[in-house]
């Protein structure tokens, strides 16, 4: 029943690093058992590609990644013939073998280059396919992603059908520059990944960073929700921002937030020139420390 | 067939009585989609299916499974909170909500009921003859009920002064004379409560089923919690002065953000289309003419120009300020856009945005030396200076934007003139202020649909969705 393998599913991920809440574990869950795709939004460092990876070190195998881009296409990310390798072969038995034998073997899985979709659905073991990105694919491509997300079989024209030895666990993920289709959508489970609430992110930076101890980190997961929620970001600091903020901070000796320290570090935390002007503004850095010293 | 009735059959032949998981999941799919989520009946069966996997006995569990079958973006993820939090409830509360209805209707009647009597004293002097004379219908009789008790006294007042004045059929003019005021006061009512009702969330629709209406009502009126989301959903017109400096960064975060996916866009814009023969061969000749590399042949996209051009005329003022500021922020991706005004005739203002000024300044200088800002729209005439001295900007790759509500004269002529502008150009985008459920009423629109695509763009929200999906798979 759910209850079991959705603690030891919770176990497993925190054991590999990822702490996460019920409502990601239960998602995560339901895209295992019911075998469908799991689609991750949120913003950019919340730990959206991190899902999939765990999820290889929690079952111990492969992570397949396919990291999209504008104008990806199937070649790329199914398959394409080695041609090369073809044009040589028939240099080489030009003469040694019957035409309709050279084409037989010119067109055998042995010359196939296997991209990460086909790689993912032909693997011995089941794997994890990440699709990292996917709003950054164009639509005739995600018509494609979704038909094989649902049938979990390639048509290649000179082999036959292909299907898949193992269903993979397929992770989704998109930051949102683009909505997906309906198609794609239905055929998921959706999971909206967001900031972190301070315990949450305290927690995340003691197993992850440890070593700068649990007053340092608190007052980092303080500041960095104050940040979020105070000011008015272009960019707002991400978990992976926050880790290596805490780790900075870890390398000054600091043992607390001070107005000297988070002036020094803020380049590690804001990405653009407005907001960190806006981070350095003397009364936001008084407000922060005030804040994190006297959170109540 | 529509999704609604196989959910409903489906709900009639998969329950047999009204408290089966069935019964009750396909009548919130139904509440989301009267929401505006996009809940297929795939993604209701998923649902069914997921939660046999689920712990019942656990809330959490049963509104995690759904929301992962149910809910597919974040604004979805939100109203799926919200009315699960309102559907998902126990019987105990869903009584003492179906009684605080029926109490709510109670009080209504019997407020309507004692607005009748006041207005009846009012008037009994003078319609003793013929009591029955002042009839109002239950609207105007809720109107009078809900104003301001100075105004009731004034209405009074005036019945009062009336009675001095010798006419032939007093019972007539009083009951037109309460009637029209009445009916004044109930536009004006409704006119604030529709644009509260806009604040909320715009896609809400009822069922007619009182208990799921409730939901939905509910969930549609409470939806913006956060001050981004209300203000990137509510008609520009009617932000108030202490949202706008909120909106101003808004439209800045927005327009970088998709200034950037553009430039990125236009970045990568060689794309392999066909082997080019020629570089083949001089590649692989080191190979004796074997192809063994191929080279490809990229065919070169070229960057899209915008041109502006924005009504400001009176009712367009508000709205033309923030538009223009959102394509001020594209500019940064496009090189600079042409810009232009309009109202009763058309002005150039590409030359204020291209002094490197900040924004504000230049819209106040703009302001200072328009001559068109607050007239009336002519778009004919507007379009024709266009195409006498500024035809020249446009070129196939030129995309023009068009911001206004088509409530202009002589709208037939300027549609030719908007043809010739068409044949030039790559692509006309008409963004409408409109409510696009107001377009049919309005002739002048039917005209220029003929002509250009038009969109409806009120809210941010709208503005973003139509330059992200409409305009860039166009261009």
């Amino acid at each position: 029943m759910m209850n079991t393998g959705l603690r030891d599913l919770k176990n497993a991920m925190e054991r590999q690093g990822y702490i996460c809440g019920d409502d990601l574990a239960v998602t995560v869950y339901l895209a295992l058992t019911l075998k469908k795709p799991l689609l991750v939004e949120g913003a950019p460092g919340v730990g959206k590609t991190e899902i999939a990876k765990v999820l290889g070190r929690v079952f111990e195998t492969e992570v397949i990644r396919l990291q999209c881009y504008e104008g990806l296409d199937e070649n790329k990310a199914l398959y394409e013939w080695n041609y090369q390798r073809q044009l040589l072969k028939i240099q080489i038995m030009k003469d040694k073998c019957r035409q309709e034998d050279m084409e037989k073997d010119l067109f055998d899985e042995e010359y196939l280059l296997k991209r990460p979709l086909l790689k993912a659905i032909r693997s011995d073991k089941r794997v994890v396919l990440l699709i990292d990105e996917v709003d950054k694919v164009d639509e005739p491509f995600e018509a494609f992603l979704f038909e094989l997300l649902s049938d979990f079989q390639v048509s290649i024209p000179e082999l036959g059908t292909l299907s898949a030895r193992h269903i993979p666990i397929v992770v989704l993920t998109s930051n949102g520059d683009r909505e997906l289709s309906d198609g794609l959508k239905r055929r998921c489970v959706y999971l909206y990944i967001d900031y972190p609430d301070i315990e949450k992110e305290v927690k995340i930076l003691q197993t992850k960073v440890p070593e700068a101890g649990e007053r340092l980190n608190r007052e980092v997961a303080a500041a960095v929700n104050y940040l979020r929620s105070n000011l008015d970001l272009r960019k707002q600091p991400s978990i992976s921002e926050s880790l290596d903020w805490a780790r900075a901070l870890l390398a000054l000796n600091a043992d607390g937030l001070t107005i000297e320290n988070i002036s020094a570090t803020t380049n590690l935390l804001m990405k653009n020139r407005e907001d960190s002007l806006q981070l350095l503004d003397p009364g936001v850095l008084r407000d922060i420390v005030k804040h994190v010293t006297n959170p109540s | 067939m529509d999704l609604d009735n196989v959910t409903a059959i489906l709900a009639e032949v998969g329950s047999t009585g009204k408290d089966t998981i069935e019964y009750n999941i396909t009548r919130f799919a139904q509440i989301l989609r009267h929401l505006g989520v996009r809940v297929s009946l795939a993604e209701t069966m998923d649902a069914l299916g997921a939660l046999s996997k689920a712990d019942l006995l656990s809330r959490d569990q049963v509104r995690g499974v759904l929301r992962a079958c149910l809910a597919k973006s974040r604004k979805e993820a939100g109203i799926f909170e919200e009315a699960f939090n309102l559907f998902f409830v126990t019987p105990e509360e869903k009584l003492a909500r179906q009684t605080n209805r029926r109490e709510m209707q109670t009080e209504r009647r019997r407020i309507i009921n004692e607005a009748q009597q006041e207005i009846m004293e009012a008037v009994s002097e003078w319609q003793q003859d013929e009591p029955d004379k002042t009839i109002l219908t239950e609207s105007q009789l809720e109107t009078f009920s809900l104003l301001p008790e100075e105004e009731k006294e004034r209405m009074k007042e005036i019945l009062e002064k009336m009675k001095s004045n010798p006419v032939n059929n007093p019972g007539e003019l009083i009951n037109r004379v309460l009637q029209s005021s009445l009916n004044y006061w109930r536009y004006h009512m409704m006119k604030n409560a529709e644009m509260e009702k806009n604040a909320g969330l715009p896609d809400a629709r009822l069922t007619g089923d009182e208990e799921m209406d409730e939901v939905i009502q509910s969930v549609a009126a409470h939806f913006y919690h956060n001050p981004g989301d209300r203000i990137m959903h509510r008609d520009m017109e009617s932000l108030e002065d202490g949202d706008i400096s909120r909106m101003t960064s808004l439209i800045n975060y927005i327009s970088a953000q998709l200034a950037l996916g553009m430039s990125r866009r236009y970045k990568k814009s060689s794309r392999a289309v066909s082997v080019d023969i020629r570089r083949t061969l001089r590649r692989n000749m080191r190979y004796g003419g074997i192809p063994i590399n191929l080279s490809y042949r990229s065919k070169r996209k070229k960057r899209p120009r915008f041109l502006l051009i924005c009504d400001v005329s009176a009712s367009m003022a508000r709205y033309a300020r923030f538009i223009m500021q959102f394509m001020y922020g594209l500019g940064s991706a496009l090189g600079g856009i042409e810009s232009f005004i309009f109202s009763e005739d058309l002005e150039r203002i590409t030359d204020y945005f291209n002094r490197k000024k900040d924004f504000t300044q230049s819209m106040a200088r703009i302001i200072n030396d328009s001559r068109q800002w607050g007239k009336s729209t002519n778009l004919y005439v507007s379009l024709a200076t266009f195409n006498s001295r500024y035809r020249k900007l446009l070129s196939p790759e030129t995309v023009v934007f068009i911001v206004s509500d088509a409530k202009t004269i002589s709208p037939e002529r300027a549609a030719k003139l908007l043809e010739d502008i068409k044949l030039r150009c790559g692509h006309i985008v008409w963004l409408n202020t409109l409510p696009a459920r107001e377009w049919a009423g309005h002739p002048p629109i039917k005209i220029f649909k003929k002509v250009v695509d038009m969109y409806e763009c009120n809210t941010l929200s709208q503005l973003e969705r139509t330059l992200r999906r409409q305009v860039m798979r166009n261009i």
